[in-house]
């Protein structure tokens, strides 16, 4: 267990938030607000983080989540609670589907090639289910009407505040504990060696492919399943200009790097700074928020360019708190 | 025995073919050479027969079973590993770190006790610098490690390309010296140089490859006595 201590000012975090949120009066919506970006971070951590490899598409697979969800609260209506079960469903099988075409050919390429390449994919089905008309095309798919007319306005409210917020907090806890895991498995040293160096991993008989897919698979289920859940359950509608702009992706990568790439507790700790200070920037200089958020960032980017939790664990290194962090 | 059996090897990069059918063997405990100028294809010819590079026709045969296919983690399994053209550590973590990730497959850890005995005691240096992390060794100390971590891998045959290049001579001399020592320990090595007589010195068998082809092999004083060396290296 004494591998999985890391795990403990993880939890305390989200713990310590959630409480907050439930009890101060008006904080809960931004809470969920700074628990999304905590999501995202920690989603992509598990690949970016572990293997180095910057997907600028990522959001896709979150849009995958949410066209998953919205597809089964469309169609399937009728199941209730079960169109939601399969709504998770779908959101896993689409981006099941998206990671196999994408795995197959841009995770060849490494570097640079692989970050454009990516930026292609994601731009790429997006016009694909604008311009074909897939599941509504541009227009989207609007699911409040719907939900109401079948469930009645009570209990189609319950899903879209209570159901979302909780399905949220789930996939967010059990992507920490997928970390953890990851990074202390087999899989987590072949993927160290992979980040560090592709050819050395070979050589030493590490099957790069294999663990490279591991990653790539464990962080889009995830990040399906927070658009699934942070998208269309709570915001009830999916247009595709939403759920592929390619800011959240950045906004991610951002987190990833800020907190410390391949740290368990990075994402959340630069998650937790990055979606409060993008909310209360809003709130004090609407409009302005990207500009003062700019330097910034630039700012501690220089000041720690292991992210802030590899900086901290430098800091600590002998000391009884190092095992703790991670 | 034949440790490995190279025969009519064809390979390249996307359109351009750089190996037109390599023919070589390499004898269990010994030493062999593959020497030649620039864009012969010595890289290529040890990256084809790791399976970095897919071949595109021939045959690669290790211990007498066929593993032209086997990609390199399967081919570490079985007993080959190679230590790759600019060391390509893990420069981040410890030299300590260092081995034992490279002992990742089943068959290295089975031996991992053994294997570091070994790399320490041919390797005293690396002990005392086993925290040290790897990145800040010098030129020479980094090879070491390259060698090793091959080692921990628990290989019978070792691919090696060039680990005497950008080295002080004084250095080139002792990775020389242990890759002489490998062979004392039964291991069979398959070497890539640009330092044509320094690598005859420890050699058993060479050949000399150009334009992707073996232009002459055989034992080292026959080699030494070749036109060809003189040719392909000084051009008369």
């Amino acid at each position: 267990m004494r591998r999985y201590k890391p795990l403990l000012p993880v939890f305390a975090i989200y713990v310590i938030l959630l409480i907050i949120g439930a009890t101060t009066p008006g904080l809960w919506q931004p809470i969920m607000f700074i628990m999304f970006y905590i999501g995202i971070g920690v989603a992509l951590n598990n690949f970016l983080g572990l293997t180095g490899y910057v997907d600028f598409g990522y959001v896709a697979f979150l849009a995958m989540g949410a066209y998953g969800m919205a597809v089964a609260l469309n169609y399937f209506t009728e199941l209730g609670f079960g169109a939601v079960a399969l709504g998770f469903f779908l959101a896993l099988l689409f981006s099941a589907l998206l990671c196999i075409a994408v795995g197959g050919v841009a995770l060849r390429l490494r570097g640079a090639y692989f970050a454009i390449a990516t930026i292609g994919v994601n731009e790429g089905l997006r016009y694909l289910i604008e311009g074909a008309r897939i599941w509504g095309g541009s227009e989207g798919i609007v699911l409040s009407g719907k939900l109401r007319k079948a469930f009645g306005p009570d209990f189609a409210n319950y899903l879209s505040t209570f159901v979302a917020d909780v399905c949220l907090i789930i996939v967010i806890f059990v992507a920490s504990v997928i970390t953890i895991y990851l990074i202390n498995s087999r899989v987590g040293y072949a993927l160290l060696a992979l980040r560090e160096d592709e050819d050395a991993a070979k050589v030493v008989g590490i099957n790069v492919t294999k663990y490279k897919l591991i990653a790539f698979f464990t962080s889009a289920a995830i990040g399906s399943l927070i658009g699934a859940s942070a998208w269309t359950l709570k915001l009830t509608y999916v247009f595709p200009e939403d759920v592929f702009f390619i800011h959240y992706t950045v906004e991610a990568i951002v987190i990833v790097m800020l907190g410390g790439a391949g740290t368990l507790l990075g994402p959340v700790i630069s998650g937790l700074i990055y979606g409060a200070l993008k909310y209360y920037l809003s709130v004090i200089l609407p409009g302005f928020q990207l500009l003062a958020f700019a330097p910034l960032l630039i700012i501690i980017v220089v000041a720690f360019p292991d992210g802030i939790v590899g900086y901290v664990r430098k800091k600590l290194r002998g000391k009884s708190l190092f095992e703790y962090i991670r | 025995m034949e440790m490995l059996f190279v025969k009519d090897l064809e390979s390249g990069y996307g359109e351009m073919q750089v190996l037109w059918g390599i023919n070589l063997k390499v004898e269990k405990g010994s030493i062999t050479t593959i020497l030649g100028p620039n864009g012969a294809g010595k890289s290529t010819t040890l990256k084809t027969i790791f399976g970095m590079i897919k071949p595109w026709k021939g045959v690669v045969e290790f211990k007498g079973e066929d593993a032209t296919t086997l990609p390199p983690h399967k081919k570490v399994e079985e007993g080959i590993t190679m230590v790759p053209e600019g060391r390509h550590l893990f420069p981040n973590m410890t030299v300590e770190e260092n081995l034992v990730l490279g002992a990742y497959t089943k068959r290295a850890m089975d031996a991992l006790d053994k294997s570091l005995d070994l790399v320490y005691s041919l390797f005293p240096v690396l002990k005392e610098r086993s925290r040290q992390k790897a990145g800040t060794l010098s030129g020479g100390e980094q090879q070491m490690v390259a060698i090793a971590r091959a080692l921990m891998t628990n290989p019978e045959l070792i691919l090696m390309d060039e680990p005497s290049q950008g080295l002080a001579p004084k250095l080139v001399a002792e990775v020389f010296d242990t890759v002489l020592k490998l062979r004392e320990e039964g291991l069979t090595i398959l070497l890539v140089e640009q330092n044509v007589y320094a690598s005859l010195e420890i050699s058993d068998y060479a050949y000399i490859l150009n334009e992707g082809r073996v232009a002459v092999e055989g034992t080292v004083d026959e080699i030494r006595e070749s036109d060809e060396v003189k040719r392909a290296y000084v051009g008369v």
